[in-house]
């Protein structure tokens, strides 16, 4: 609960209901609560300045073993004050306890009034706060309260044995851990399993040949590592450290889940074929680090013996195109769930789309010109009223007579896109002129119910 | 012939497919001069009464029918039955397919068809993709099951691009099968400007967003009705097609009238020739037991009329009916009483259907059966609601499923289930819809508008939303589902499933018919209504405690015109009495002071919305009190008015006004309350309040009084309050008064096992008891049962408070309240009865508590937490302490961590802290919802006095005008209607204070009011007989002061610090105070304290 909140006297817990009845317009939003622990890291990682032994303790807290350390900020009252204000000034409000144990720190960040607690006084200090000091879960807290017992001090003079007879032996834990008769440890933060492989070099590499074969090394290494835990990488980096400290990052992405060191290594070919002049490898690069950005799972299958290479050779020839050319410019037309002749297909890049994800859509609609003009081409004609089919018509100043005709099918706009609120109902038309051209009119509003004067354009050519 | 009809019609009935209402589309098909038009929606006959009513109105012909939707391959199939029995066919087919599966779904197969098929007009409708082989096969199997002439091939020019193609292929098909072609446009909505309300209920039926919805939705808007001439220019190819129409409209020979004749059954008559001759009989027979000494003359008179006609209607197997299924509940001990026009007749006052002796009040049932309309009689039963399911099963049981079954319930689109499902359509977020929905009070029936969104915090001008609200709108009054309505039987001789189509209930063990109490009406049909009324389970339970503890014997119809019993209510007494408890109905009492049996008829039915939207309470109130002689209109007016001092109060009058004054025939008096009920009114309202105005002035009325009486009628039609209704209720308004009167120990006993019921929760009633001097003790191991009882105790005469002083002769109770473990909250009654059992001559320890009863420490722990324990010495926190160290071993809650600590015999004294005063109040709260200790707010009146607030029980003592500041917990939060005004209800230790809140301050506060659990309120005091209001003016929230309770010394002690750093609870609680860290484990205090009850 901020302080917005608390002004407008929100409740912790409340209904959602009743929130919204005292303020109508109050705007929610659900809760982050991977982007709080993202956050909570990147915290984390900041602290690495202070010590090298940071650990988590999510939603909310990080733990920081000082010993030893604090000495290089000016003792602990200093390092202490140096992480609260340096928070403060990046716009984040933290509340510190520094004492002997974990569990006292951990208390007087959250409850305490003394911020750093002197060696010896841990007891003293704890005494006095409420049991939720003690990292207990609100059930056992509840039902101590409801006995009357409030305090550490309420439990930490009591004998141990019924204590231990009703809330088990983890509530006398935390106590001892809080007291320091027994020890904890503070868990180091676990780097997130990464695939990240580099190379170092004592000589800086200058080549592209050199970089490509590293690159190719690192592929097979990563490779290796993804295999383990079935993983494949859908997005890759290539960092090129050169030796003046500037850094080439590249990236490729590839349509399925990939680890063949070979086909990474072609996508990279690729790329630097295209911004090949980009990376000046000046005096040369002496850390080349390949990571795997984005991973999805892939089945580990058994390579060798049969070879189906070729299986996969469509799907490498589009992530070779579109890493050369660009995603946007390799496309597959998709057909799309609508009415509307001319959205009834849709170019998705090739690489985003799978030839089994594209479910034909069951059409029992009649058949569709081969080719459909991207802007419909107006024509004259005559018909009948209001809903007959063309005699003759006019188009591109040649005039066609109607030998056969089909329709009309008559197709409504999407009303809910129709910001205007007027666009016209069509009735479409196949015709055979004469001459033995096959082509797709439509008369665009309808006569009497929408317009006077309806409008024809020939919308499309049949074989 | 130049004429057409439309057959394939699919309604709004066909839930979330067709996209206009019945009557709409009866109502097109006239105006576009279709010679008739036939109803078939999906495998359901549930619009076909509203449609036929409709079409008796237009004058049009009409033929139900129905969409059979098959789960084989088989193509839908349109029914339409030449004649009665073939209805009953198809009704019967309709049954099969739907009671094989859940409800609101039915599956049939071709094959259940032909059982049911002589009769039946078929219409096969040709899936899109045409297989010509097996269609020509279905025909051929159809022609030959069926009669030859009476299989037709639907086709539908819809505007597909190969329509021309298509009916050329039909055209071979039927020609090779031997079968004619009909002319359809599979109509969906009955204008092409339907067409989106169409695709948003597709939409919701297909749960997509409209803009992925795509070929989901029809191409065009074609699927409406459409006039002869233009279907005779799609057709032009075949105008045979066309002609088939009156052919098929020719043969479709059965109208739903035919129902009408739908014989009552008639089993129970045991021994007599004739149903009437039984209802004779058993009259004379209850008319002797009710009038021991002879029936007075204008009784007498009164019964053989009614016997007349309902010997000239053929009512008596109706009446025998009711009274087999009351005989039915007095023969179980079930509490019933019958309301409704017919049941305030003297017949069922004799065979003890109802209980108000006619002879003691006016004779009201003017309404009781009318020959020349031929409406059926209605009589509803009210049984206790604990055991209404009895008699349902008792229903069902002695009249078999096949016929009897529960009326349905036309479950609506309202304000916010529109704007919810089409938000979803329009992809609008979750929040957004809570939002939208939240601009409306409950079942409003009224959209959100472009401005109410506005006033949300909505951009005005964004399209979508303006059509996303336009549609919901427009959505709102259509039918959704089909659910089970409360209590409403029928009761046919011949099967019922040959009626209408009986389908499975949500419920185990119901059946439901598929016809609304509407269609019901329209139709003729009889039914009896098996309600549940909480209150009468009260009243038993009440007469039984009478008897036992007592030795009085009460039922409902010692009707003695108590003069101590009206005193009571005079003086707004009435908390936990039927009907009168709510401050509405408490507010009116002191102002109508009621003496007689009628007056409490009259205080039943004024606070009505009905009444008051026809502004006429306020008239009544006035020559009520100012006993001036009232002038009547016109002497036909005066017969009708009289009793009520000349302004209509209730239904049966506005109706007669109607028909005396305005010159309405019945049957159109009838009909216009109808069309007021209806919600989209089509049109016929206004030519109604014409005529009725017209007619009124016409007969030398004033313009002024007419305009009135059509308010009136016009507030009646959504909230109707029959005059009978009120007398039933009346009845048990004074039978529950009577018994709070003079036993209230009884009453408060009762009540609450009968909990939830009512206006008030059990804390407010233990309190009512105990200033009535009814000693309340707490709910003890030893001493309660699950329910409340009675123990010895003092007399409760000599215990009033002095508010109640005057009652010291009428009180004779004697007896203790004893609270039932019921009331300790996630207690169960299981748990209780075995604690019953097992208890014998008490159990001396919570270990013996627990070895006996073998109850699961979880449940011995509520009990703890709820000081049951008092009678082993123990303490609340002992008792829980106690409890928490129960071994358990084998238990599967045994932590074997335990296996090696010290037994509990072993273990040191707890010594735990003794509970402040404050703290066991809001433990009491917490387990019991209620304290017998004390008030909350009687530990922090000194704050309460500091700032000026004057105590309730003061309040009678300022003057009407003065401002004052008033403090309470919030018990209810009401908003009558959707009225100017909320009404809210504070309690503080000595009593109860009513505040009025006016809309722009409510709007104001309303954070405080809606969220504040205790609130300091300054305003206004008006006093108007005696009835005090508050009308605010300022709120405060006060609830952090409820953390006072939490606070004392004993504890602070305990943590070693010195009373002199106790913080000031004034300060804001997050001052940074010991005292803020120690509450941090009582954060829910707030959550403990009464919510307050929202009314609407």
């Amino acid at each position: 609960m901020n302080d917005a909140a608390s002004a407008l006297n929100l409740k912790h817990g409340a209904a959602l209901a009743d929130t919204r009845a005292m303020y109508p317009s109050i705007v929610v939003h659900n809760a982050d609560r991977a982007a709080d622990l993202a956050l909570l890291e990147a915290i984390a990682d900041w602290c690495d300045r202070y010590t090298p032994l940071v650990g988590l303790d999510p939603p909310d807290g990080l733990m920081l073993d000082v010993g030893g350390c604090a000495h290089l900020f000016g003792g602990e009252a200093a390092l202490k004050d140096d992480v609260v204000t340096r928070l403060a000034r990046q716009g984040l409000q933290a509340c510190a306890g520094l004492a002997d144990t974990p569990g006292c720190a951990w208390a007087m960040a959250r409850y305490g009034e003394t911020w750093v607690v002197p060696p010896g006084a841990t007891r003293n200090t704890l005494r006095p706060l409420p049991l939720a000091a003690l990292r207990i879960d609100p059930e056992t807290i509840a039902t101590l309260a409801q006995a009357g017992l409030k305090s550490i001090a309420d439990i930490a003079d009591r004998p141990r044995a019924p204590l231990a007879a009703r809330f088990g032996q983890s509530l006398l834990q935390r106590l001892d851990q809080a007291l320091g008769h027994e020890d904890e440890s503070i868990t180091p933060r676990q780097p997130l399993p990464s695939y990240v492989v580099e190379r170092r070099f004592a000589e800086p590499i200058v080549l592209e040949d050199d970089m490509l074969g590293t690159i190719e090394h690192l592929a097979e290494e990563l490779g290796r590592v993804m295999e383990r835990r079935e993983k494949g990488a859908r997005l890759l980096q290539a960092a090129l450290f050169r030796t003046d400290g500037k850094v080439h990052r590249i990236e490729v992405t590839a349509g399925q889940p990939l680890r063949d060191p070979k086909r990474i290594q072609r996508l990279f070919v690729e790329r630097l074929g295209v911004i090949g002049d980009e990376c000046d490898p000046g005096f040369g690069y002496d850390v080349i680090r390949l990571s795997a950005l984005a991973v999805e799972h892939i089945d580990a299958v058994q390579s060798g013996f049969t070879d189906d290479y070729h299986a996969n050779e469509l799907t490498d020839l589009i992530d070779r195109l579109s890493t050369r050319f660009g995603m946007q410019r390799l496309t597959r037309q998709t057909p799309c769930n609508t009415h509307i002749p001319e959205f009834a297909v849709a170019n998705i890049p090739a690489q985003l789309t799978r030839p089994d994800d594209i479910a034909l859509i069951d059409r029992d609609t009649p058949p569709r010109p081969l080719h459909l003009f991207a802007r419909p081409e107006p024509i004259e004609t005559v018909a009948e009223v209001p809903d007959g089919p063309p005699a003759r018509f006019r188009w591109r100043h040649v005039l066609h007579e109607v030998a056969a005709v089909e329709g009309p099918e008559r197709i409504a706009m999407e009303w809910w896109r129709d910001e205007e609120g007027h666009a016209l109902t069509r009735d479409y038309f196949r015709v055979e002129s004469r001459q033995g051209g096959r082509v797709w009119l439509y008369r665009e509003g309808l006569y009497g119910r929408e317009t006077p004067t309806p409008r024809w354009f020939l919308h499309g050519v049949f074989a | 012939m130049s004429a057409y009809a439309e057959f394939a019609i699919t309604s709004n009935f066909s839930f979330l497919r067709g996209a206009s209402e019945p009557e709409e589309l009866v109502a097109q098909a006239r105006m576009l001069g279709l010679s008739g038009l036939g109803f078939a929606d999906r495998n359901s006959v549930a619009g076909v009464v509203r449609a036929h009513v409709a079409a008796e109105e237009f004058k049009i012909k009409f033929a139900p029918g129905v969409r059979l939707v098959f789960s084989d391959a088989t193509p839908d199939i349109l029914a339409f039955p030449q004649d009665r029995a073939a209805w009953g066919r198809l009704t019967r087919l309709l049954s099969l397919g739907k009671r094989r599966v859940e409800k609101g779904e039915c599956l049939l197969k071709l094959a259940d068809l032909f059982d049911f098929i002589a009769g039946q007009n078929l219409i096969v409708m040709p899936p899109t993709q045409i297989d010509s082989r097996a269609l020509g096969l279905l025909l051929g199997q159809l022609k030959s099951a069926a009669s030859s002439r009476s299989v037709w091939l639907g086709a539908s020019m819809l505007y597909r691009g190969d329509d021309a193609r298509r009916l050329n292929q039909f055209t071979e098909i039927a020609r090779d099968a031997f079968v004619p072609l009909i002319a359809t446009n599979d109509v969906l909505y009955h204008a092409p400007e339907r067409r989106t309300l169409q695709d948003v209920v597709t939409c919701i039926r297909n749960k997509v967003v409209i803009d992925s919805a795509g070929q989901l939705l029809e191409a065009n808007a074609e699927r409406h009705l459409k006039p002869h001439e233009e279907m005779s220019r799609l057709f032009r190819t075949i105008p045979d097609a066309i002609a088939e129409t009156q052919r098929l409209l020719a043969k479709c020979r059965f109208s739903l009238e035919e129902l009408r004749v739908t014989e009552y059954q008639e089993e129970k008559r045991s021994g007599f020739a004739t149903p009437q001759e039984a209802l004779v009989a058993f009259a004379e027979e209850g008319g002797k037991r009710r009038y021991p000494n002879g029936m007075p003359e204008k009784v007498r008179h009164a019964l053989d009329e009614e016997l007349r006609l309902t010997g000239e209607l053929n009512y008596a197997p109706f009446f025998l009916t009711v009274h087999d299924i009351v005989q039915f509940a007095r023969k179980e001990g079930i509490l019933c009483q019958g309301r409704g026009s017919a049941a305030n007749s003297v017949i069922c006052y004799c065979l003890g259907i109802t209980e108000v002796d006619p002879n003691a009040i006016e004779l009201l049932f003017e309404r009781f059966v009318s020959a020349e309309r031929r409406e059926p009689p209605d009589i509803d039963v009210d049984f206790e609601h604990e055991r209404r399911e009895e008699v349902i099963q008792y229903i069902y049981r002695t009249y078999t499923r096949e016929r009897a079954g529960l009326a349905a319930t036309v479950i609506c689109y309202r304000g916010r289930s529109a704007i919810r499902d089409v938000g979803k359509v329009f992809g609008l977020s979750e929040d957004t819809l809570s939002r939208l929905a939240g601009t409306m009070w409950g079942w409003s029936m009224e959209g959100v508008t472009e401005e109410r969104a506005r006033r949300a915090g909505f951009d005005a001008g964004d399209r979508r939303l303006a059509r996303a609200l336009t549609l919901a709108r427009e959505l709102i009054g259509f039918p959704r589902h089909l659910s089970q309505h409360v209590g409403g039987f029928v009761i046919t001789r011949s099967r019922l499933d040959e009626v209408v189509p009986i389908e499975n209930a949500a419920m185990d063990d119901r059946t439901v018919i598929e016809w609304e109490k509407n269609d019901l009406e329209a139709l003729g049909l009889l039914k009896v209504d098996v309600l549940a009324l909480g209150m009468l389970s009260c009243l038993r339970r009440s007469f039984a405690l009478l008897e036992e503890t007592y030795g009085e014997t009460r039922t409902l119809s010692d009707q003695d015109e108590d003069p101590q019993t009206y005193a009571m209510i005079q003086r707004a007494d009435t908390i936990g009495v039927f009907q009168i408890e709510s401050r509405a109905q408490m507010s009116m009492l002191p102002r109508l002071k009621p003496a007689k049996f009628y007056d409490l008829v009259i205080e039943v039915a004024i606070v009505r919305p009905g009444p008051i939207q026809g502004n006429m309470v306020h008239p009544y109130l006035r020559r009520r009190q100012n006993p001036e002689p009232v002038s009547y209109p016109s002497p036909a007016l005066k017969a009708i008015l009289e009793r009520t001092l000349g302004v209509p109060l209730f239904q049966e009058q506005a109706m007669r006004i109607a028909i005396v004054g305005a010159g309405f025939v019945p049957g159109e008096a009838d009909r216009l309350r109808r069309a007021m009920a209806t919600f989209k009114r089509i049109g016929t309202i206004d030519s109604f309040r014409e005529k009725f105005i017209g007619g009124m002035t016409a007969r030398n009325y004033d313009l002024k009084f007419a305009t009135s009486c059509w308010n009136q009628i016009e507030g009646f039609g959504s909230y109707g309050f029959p005059e009978s209704h009120a007398a039933s209720f009346a009845n048990l308004v004074y039978a529950s008064a009577w018994v709070k009167c003079h036993y209230p120990d009884v009453f408060a006993a009762a009540l609450l096992n009968s909990q939830p019921m009512g206006f008030y929760a059990s804390a407010q009633l233990v309190r009512d008891a105990e200033e009535h001097g009814v000693e309340v003790r707490p709910p003890d191991i030893n001493r309660s049962n699950w329910d409340c009882t009675l123990e010895n105790g003092a007399m409760a005469r000599d215990r009033l408070h002095p508010r109640h002083a005057g009652m010291k002769n009428a009180v004779h109770s004697t007896c203790t309240l004893r609270l039932g473990l019921r009331q300790v909250s996630g207690f169960s009654e299981d748990d209780a009865k075995v604690i019953e059992a097992v208890r014998g001559d008490g159990f001396d320890s919570v270990r013996d508590l627990w070895l006996r009863t073998r109850l699961k420490p979880a449940s011995l722990e509520r009990l703890a937490a709820a000081d049951a324990f008092a009678s082993l010495g123990l303490t609340r926190r002992e008792a829980l302490w106690a409890v928490k160290g129960l071994q358990r071993a084998g238990d599967k809650d045994d932590l074997p961590l335990l296996a090696r600590v010290v037994t509990p015999e072993l273990e040191p004294d707890a010594d735990l802290p003794p509970m402040p005063p404050g703290r066991q109040v809001i433990e009491d709260y917490r387990h019991l919802h209620l304290s017998l200790r004390a008030h909350p707010i009687s530990f922090i009146r000194p704050d309460l006095d500091r700032r000026g607030i004057v105590a309730h029980d003061r309040l009678p003592e300022i003057a009407q005008g003065r401002s004052v500041t008033v403090a309470g917990l919030v018990l209810v939060r009401q908003r009558p209607g959707e009225g100017k005004a909320i009404f809210m209800t504070l309690e503080d230790e000595g009593g109860i204070a009513n505040v009025i809140l006016w809309i722009p301050t409510f709007e104001r506060y309303r954070p405080v009011v809606l969220g504040a659990r205790l609130v300091a309120v300054t305003g206004k005091l008006q006093n108007e007989s005696g009835v005090i209001h508050i009308v605010a003016e300022q709120i405060e929230d006060m609830t952090a002061l409820l953390s006072r309770l939490m606070n004392d010394e004993l504890e602070i002690d305990t943590r070693g610090k010195s009373p002199g750093l106790l913080p000031n609870v004034k300060g804001h609680p997050r001052s940074g105070d010991a005292l803020v860290t120690l509450l941090k484990d009582d954060s829910d205090l707030e959550t403990v304290m009464p919510k307050g009850r929202n009314f609407h």
